[in-house]
């Protein structure tokens, strides 16, 4: 039987087509994940290599976007919101630690060297 | 107020929704019961924010929306399952249960706010609180045919909220009864301290006003399916026989705010996840005979599901240095262009109105099918009112062929929240809500 589309992928291929392919290659997705401390298999760096590179080249649009003079960062404004410098403590250091793996009352990591 | 824990677990075997649950056996003297996404914390049920590495997690302290819906009387009976960490288009990013759509169990609830759309369809009398980022209540409000409010962003307080993106979040309210939406937004909202983006809000008024004037975006009617067309124009006309006029305009920037929306919020998300790294909370039990940075990728490695770590890629990518200003720098222009397009057309129409998905609630088996930039684009009506941080209600507003629901989506300016009240108040009077 021919495959129908469902709604979903009639909408998505109305959409804009990427123009052209970034190169999200392997090398540069092993770069970003030990950048960002994850460890890929080899299954998973071919994966989003691909995806990757799909998805910047539909970022690609941005490049059309109109320049304008603007930093925004927050959608609304926000400013004169400080609070008085007074020390205090909401939680008991102790309630804190309980469903943390410690020693001693020191947290628990990886060796330094 | 009836509350049965036996009972709602038996509903939860069905459909999935919750991922904790209260231990208390009734609801004592609670005036009213309700829900809340599994990413604010709450003291006394786990937080994992639909994802493997907080597993465990049980926070010392509830988010102030939580507090403040308990302080105002009511009882949390659960935590709702959700995208990990909300990224998601259909609540099937999990590392727990996934929620089945009210409506047809074959179908996602959307997301990432599934879980309580879910509960705010299928429980009586109920009231769920949601989180959304890019259009995680619209989306399921719409699927799961409920009415959802995302207020406006530094309306509510985001203590307590895990992070995706600071400066997108908003925590919300999911309800099968538009006038629950004015109740408890007012009950959630308010300056904190704690959150420096809630104090610089005005007041909620709460006496409903006219909407006398609406936009219809035309670029927010391309790509729709025939249900949703069909559907959202019918209401359309239905909005004009009550008096209010309607005008097609043109808002071209809204093609940009996919690409824009998605470098944003990834940059944030993948700074935001940084702080995982199996210590002090969540997933702890890694090989701490590693060296240090291989500890920390093994840990997160196990810890994040497939789309949390596309995600971290690729907000790592666009902040790279060579990269930055093509990405992050032009994605933050980006939102501004789109801010200044809404006030324009705000200028002159109370209020903004598209469909809220270009579809029905679509089967498993399609979504499976689906690339992840085909989910991505499925959000185009829902992320540009995310990316302004303007207030935006998704109201059912007709159904399929198969009775699945449709959804349409208003948006208003920044702390006009009582203008979409009342628009959902006067259209729940006008549109006969099917329940599940």
């Amino acid at each position: 039987m021919k495959h129908l589309k469902t709604h979903s992928q009639i909408v998505i291929s109305l959409l804009p087509i990427p123009k052209s392919r970034n190169q999200m290659d392997r090398q540069t997705v092993e770069k970003v994940a030990r950048s960002a401390h994850i460890a890929l298999t080899d299954e998973e760096m071919d994966r989003y290599s691909r995806d990757l590179e799909e998805i910047l080249g539909y970022f690609e649009m941005l490049d059309d976007a109109p320049d304008i003079d603007s930093r925004t960062i927050d959608p609304i404004g926000v400013a004169d919101v400080m609070r008085d410098d007074s020390p205090s403590t909401n939680i008991d250091a102790d309630i804190l630690l309980t469903d943390m793996n410690t020693y001693e009352r020191y947290v628990r990591g990886p060796r330094l060297l | 107020m009836n509350f049965i824990l036996s009972a709602l677990k038996e509903t939860n075997a069905k459909y999935g929704m919750f991922h904790s649950f209260t231990e208390k056996t009734d609801s004592g003297d609670a005036k009213f019961l309700f829900s809340a996404k599994d990413n604010l914390t709450s003291y006394d049920m786990e937080t994992c924010a639909g994802s493997r590495i907080l597993t465990g997690y049980r926070p010392p302290f509830d988010a102030t929306a939580i507090a403040k819906m308990r302080a105002a009387g009511g009882m949390l009976i659960g935590k709702t399952n959700m995208d990990e960490f909300g990224f998601g288009t259909f609540s099937v990013n999990s590392a727990y249960e996934i929620p089945l759509n009210p409506y047809d169990r074959e179908r996602a609830c959307g997301g990432s706010s599934g879980g309580s759309a879910c509960a705010a369809a299928v429980i009586e009398d109920h009231v769920s609180l949601g989180v959304s980022t890019g259009g995680s209540i619209s989306c399921p409000a719409s699927f799961c045919g409920v009415y959802g409010i995302a207020p406006t962003y530094g309306r509510v307080s985001r203590f307590g909220l895990i992070d995706y993106g600071n400066s997108l979040d908003k925590i919300g309210v999911l309800s099968a009864k538009a006038r629950d939406l004015r109740t408890y937004t007012k009950i959630i909202a308010g300056k904190d301290e704690r959150d420096p983006t809630s104090c610089m809000q005005p007041p909620l008024i709460d006496v409903a006003v006219d909407v006398k004037s609406i936009a219809v975006p035309k670029e927010g009617t391309e790509g729709l399916s025939k249900d949703v067309e069909s559907a959202f124009f019918n209401a359309v006309e239905a909005l004009k026989s009550a008096g209010i006029d309607v005008d097609i305009v043109q808002m071209p920037s809204l093609k940009y705010a996919i690409p824009a929306y998605y470098v944003l919020a990834t940059s944030e998300a993948s700074t935001n996840l940084a702080r995982y790294v199996g210590m002090r909370y969540g997933m702890q039990n890694g090989d701490l005979s590693l060296k240090f940075d291989d500890y920390f990728s093994s840990v997160r490695s196990k810890g994040f599901g497939d789309e949390a770590k596309r995600r971290i890629l690729l907000g790592t990518f666009t902040r790279m240095v060579g990269y930055r200003d093509r990405y992050y720098a032009k994605a933050r222009q980006v939102r501004q262009l789109v801010i200044d397009e809404y006030k324009k057309v705000l200028s002159t129409h109370d209020l903004i109105l598209t469909p809220t998905m270009p579809f029905v609630a679509p089967r498993f088996d399609d979504i499976e099918k689906m690339s992840a930039l085909d989910s991505y684009k499925a959000d185009y009506l829902t992320v540009p009112p995310n990316l302004t941080g303007m207030p935006h209600v998704s109201v059912p507003c007709g159904y399929d062929g198969k009775g699945m629901p449709v959804g349409m989506q208003f948006v208003a300016d920044h702390w006009c929240e009582n203008s979409l009240f009342s628009v959902a108040e006067q259209w729940e009077t006008m549109f006969d809500r099917r329940p599940a």
